[in-house]
């Protein structure tokens, strides 16, 4: 039986087709693996294995030191420190006789790549690094087992056993991880802040109330693999001394409920959550509560009163919820990414998370990348990977050959930026010094169709309608902001409009109270700063370059026009004329600009001017 | 008395040996995303026609629902991964897509190009 399976298996490695992936992070870049790509291409050619072999590029693979990379598909067998005199034994052992070349195989028994096991071959995904979402896609979310057989509360269980509650904050400070809900504050240091409080009983919350428009990271993640949250939370409670956790989550997000749920009530039944867990003096629990999704109670002193039974308003800080938070308690609140990152500082070491991301800012961000973009999706690249990799590598461009006009970042508290910034690495510090933020992880890319005195319309409309009336400036100044812009885009725009918005919105900026208001402006601002020239032909030429806002268009029928009346019929307020077979005219007058003309005719005949 | 650590790993090796139980060592395991974004564009249906293929007698196959690996455009997804060959993952999978998985793919090994993600 043993032979039988031997030879088998001999048969189906020689007949396989493999695929190569090269790591083509900048450690390995420098270490020559592009060489060593170009030379793999020629041994493969030479063993006649081209054409049924196929080399693919990866993100940075996480394991710099031991550059450069290689990985070979299938059995997913990692090549470190691989030479231009190691390609040749490589294709004729490995990928000829099927024998992988015991000297160059990294053994690894990361938690964070397993995700590459299964996706890291397609090149939506090699191009990523998954450290929050190393398990979304790869298990059943609703199966413990499933998380517990990937090294599943390994973590809880290491920093019960072998760390004190002080090692385990200075593990997390030392990671350099900071917060991904947008603002970025060192977790760690907001960690020892809750720690040191005296005051009992001490809270965990996790902040899963995800607003953004077109963001859905946390949904995802929570669907995904719901105990890292859970294990995330137990370790902060650990850390800080609190038995007690809520998970804040919207209740727009039925499945995500379910499986959160589902996650704490199999903890339970396993004793990784409750009292003693697994036999020690450490007790921890952790309930749900449910928001109504409003905006801005994922601002943390509104989720506060939220959780609290009162309504979701926003409060000055200091006092910060680490001293003063859920009923007046220390309360150490975290967002869903953060948390999901904590079981994997634990178990794969500070040390090698500070390898990943940039300088001030460490490992990954996820985003939901969406818009103008091939492959929209969600995506986890390290920080530092540039605006312009995600759009083109990542996503794979703009489709219909369109031109990229601006990527929208950080969601509605975010910016616009255009072209010039594509180079822009991802971290807090570059995205705020070119006028954006990163925000909790939106990502919208605006092709040339989209007129951007609209899109900035679009989502101040949201923050306004958000906006919880507490300060002045976010209730009032917003509602001025948004007339202002409205009357733009319908022709109506006035001398002085832009410079009215700019002190608007800088005032709003510094007085507002809380991250809500005092981000409002943003998309307004940076699209005045970027695009003024939109708003100046708006304003004095009464045109819209995008042919976007409605009031500035005009549809006019063309000569391709063959009279099939499609139109005619299809106008709402009979503005269109014409006998069969001839060409069709719009009564200017009666149009009300809706388009449906323009959406239902076959012959490209109706132009907008 | 086990320290906790000990005891995790106890616990990970029954939850592999109960996995193992459940199928988990048979020649194909097929994974079925089911996240909202999933189920929206049609995974329930997908999922269906996988357990009523394995509940009409379909053998040596582990099915399992999963999360959204993040590949919004293609959804639904279903992988097919068997042991010594690369994961199989296809896009874009309906009840036509995913019967036709069972009959070429899975029963006769063939590969369907032109529904890989790549």
């Amino acid at each position: 039986m043993g032979h039988r399976l031997k030879k088998e298996r001999n048969r189906t490695v020689t007949a396989t087709s493999y695929r190569i992936i090269v790591c083509d992070g900048t450690a390995c870049i420098n270490k020559g693996s592009r060489k060593l790509t170009a030379l793999l291409r020629e041994e493969l050619e030479k063993h006649g294995l081209a054409d049924r072999t196929t080399i693919g590029l990866s993100g940075c693979l996480g394991m710099c030191d031991k550059g450069p990379l290689m990985v070979v598909n299938p059995g997913y067998t990692i090549y470190g420190n691989v030479t231009e005199a190691d390609i040749p034994e490589i294709v004729e052992e490995h990928l000829v006789k099927g024998q992988p070349i015991a000297r160059l195989v990294i053994q690894e028994d990361h938690l964070y790549n397993r995700f590459f096991r299964v996706f890291g071959d397609a090149n939506f995904f090699g191009k990523q690094m998954r450290i929050t979402l190393r398990n979304c896609g790869i298990i059943d979310p609703e199966n413990i087992d499933d998380y517990l057989s990937l090294r599943g509360y390994e973590a809880l269980a290491k920093a019960i056993t072998e760390m004190t509650p002080e090692q385990v904050i200075d593990e997390v400070e030392k990671s350099g991880l900071r917060g991904r809900g947008g603002a970025g504050f060192p977790t760690g240091r907001k960690w020892r802040l809750a720690a040191k409080e005296k005051a009992t009983p001490k809270y965990v919350v996790c902040n899963a109330d995800e607003g953004d428009p077109g963001a859905f990271m946390d949904r995802s993640a929570i669907e995904g693999d719901p105990h890292t949250i859970v294990e995330g939370m137990a370790i902060g409670g650990y850390a800080i001394g609190s038995d007690h956790g809520v998970v804040y989550i919207r209740a727009e997000y039925p499945l995500a409920i379910k499986r959160i749920r589902k996650a704490i009530e199999d903890a339970r039944a396993h004793g990784l959550l409750g009292k003693n867990i697994l036999g020690s003096s450490f007790s921890f629990d952790i309930e749900i509560r449910l928001g109504a999704g409003a905006f801005v109670c994922g601002e943390e002193t509104a989720l506060i009163h939220s959780i609290e039974g009162a309504r979701g308003m926003p409060r000055p800080r200091p006092p910060y919820p680490a001293a003063s938070g859920l009923f007046n308690k220390p309360t150490l609140i975290n967002n869903v990414e953060t948390w999901a990152n904590v079981p994997v500082i634990i178990l794969d070491g500070a040390n090698w998370f500070h390898t990943v991301g940039t300088e001030t800012s460490k490992g990954t961000k996820v985003f939901a990348l969406a818009g103008k973009v091939v492959n929209t999706g969600l995506i986890e690249v390290p920080m530092g990977t540039t605006l312009r990799e995600i759009i083109y590598d990542v996503g794979g461009g703009i489709p219909f050959g369109k031109r990229f006009k601006a990527i929208q970042t950080g969601g509605p508290s975010g910016g616009c930026l255009p072209e010039q910034y594509l180079d822009t690495p991802i971290d807090y510090e570059s995205l705020a010094k070119a006028g954006s933020i990163m925000g909790s992880g939106g990502m919208i890319v605006i092709d040339e169709d989209a007129c951007m005195v609209d899109m900035a319309r679009f989502f101040l409309e949201f923050t306004q309608d958000e906006s919880c009336g507490k300060c002045t400036p976010c209730r009032e100044g917003t509602k001025r902001m948004l007339e202002i812009l409205v009357r733009i885009t319908e022709g109506k725009g006035q001398p002085g409009d832009i410079e009215k918005l700019e002190r608007l919105g800088n005032t709003i900026k510094k007085s507002a109270l809380c991250g809500l208001g005092q981000s409002a402006p943003n998309p307004v601002l940076s699209t005045i700063k970027n695009f003024r020239e939109e708003y100046e032909e708006h304003i004095h030429e009464k045109k819209c370059r995008a042919k976007a806002c409605k009031c500035l268009v005009s549809f006019e029928i063309t000569d391709k026009c063959i009279g099939c009346g499609a139109c005619r019929r299809v106008c709402p307020v009979s503005a269109i004329a014409g006998s069969p077979k001839s060409k069709h005219t719009i009564d200017q007058d009666k149009c009300v600009r809706c388009g449906m003309c323009f959406n239902t005719c076959k012959f490209e005949a109706i132009a907008k001017v | 008395m086990p320290t906790p650590l000990e005891l995790i790993k106890k616990k990970r090796a029954e939850a592999v040996s109960r996995i193992i139980g459940k199928g988990y060592l048979s020649t194909k395991r097929v994974y079925v995303g089911m996240a909202t974004c999933e189920i929206a564009a049609g995974s329930k249906d997908v999922m269906e026609v996988f357990q009523k293929a394995v509940s009409r007698g379909l053998t040596d196959v582990y099915l399992s629902q999963k999360g959204c690996a993040g590949r919004c455009n293609l959804e639904p997804t279903v992988e097919v991964i068997e042991a010594g060959k690369s994961p199989v993952k296809y896009g874009k999978v309906d009840k036509d897509r995913a019967q036709q998985i069972i009959e070429r793919h899975i029963k006769n090994g063939e590969v369907i190009k032109e529904w890989v993600i790549d």
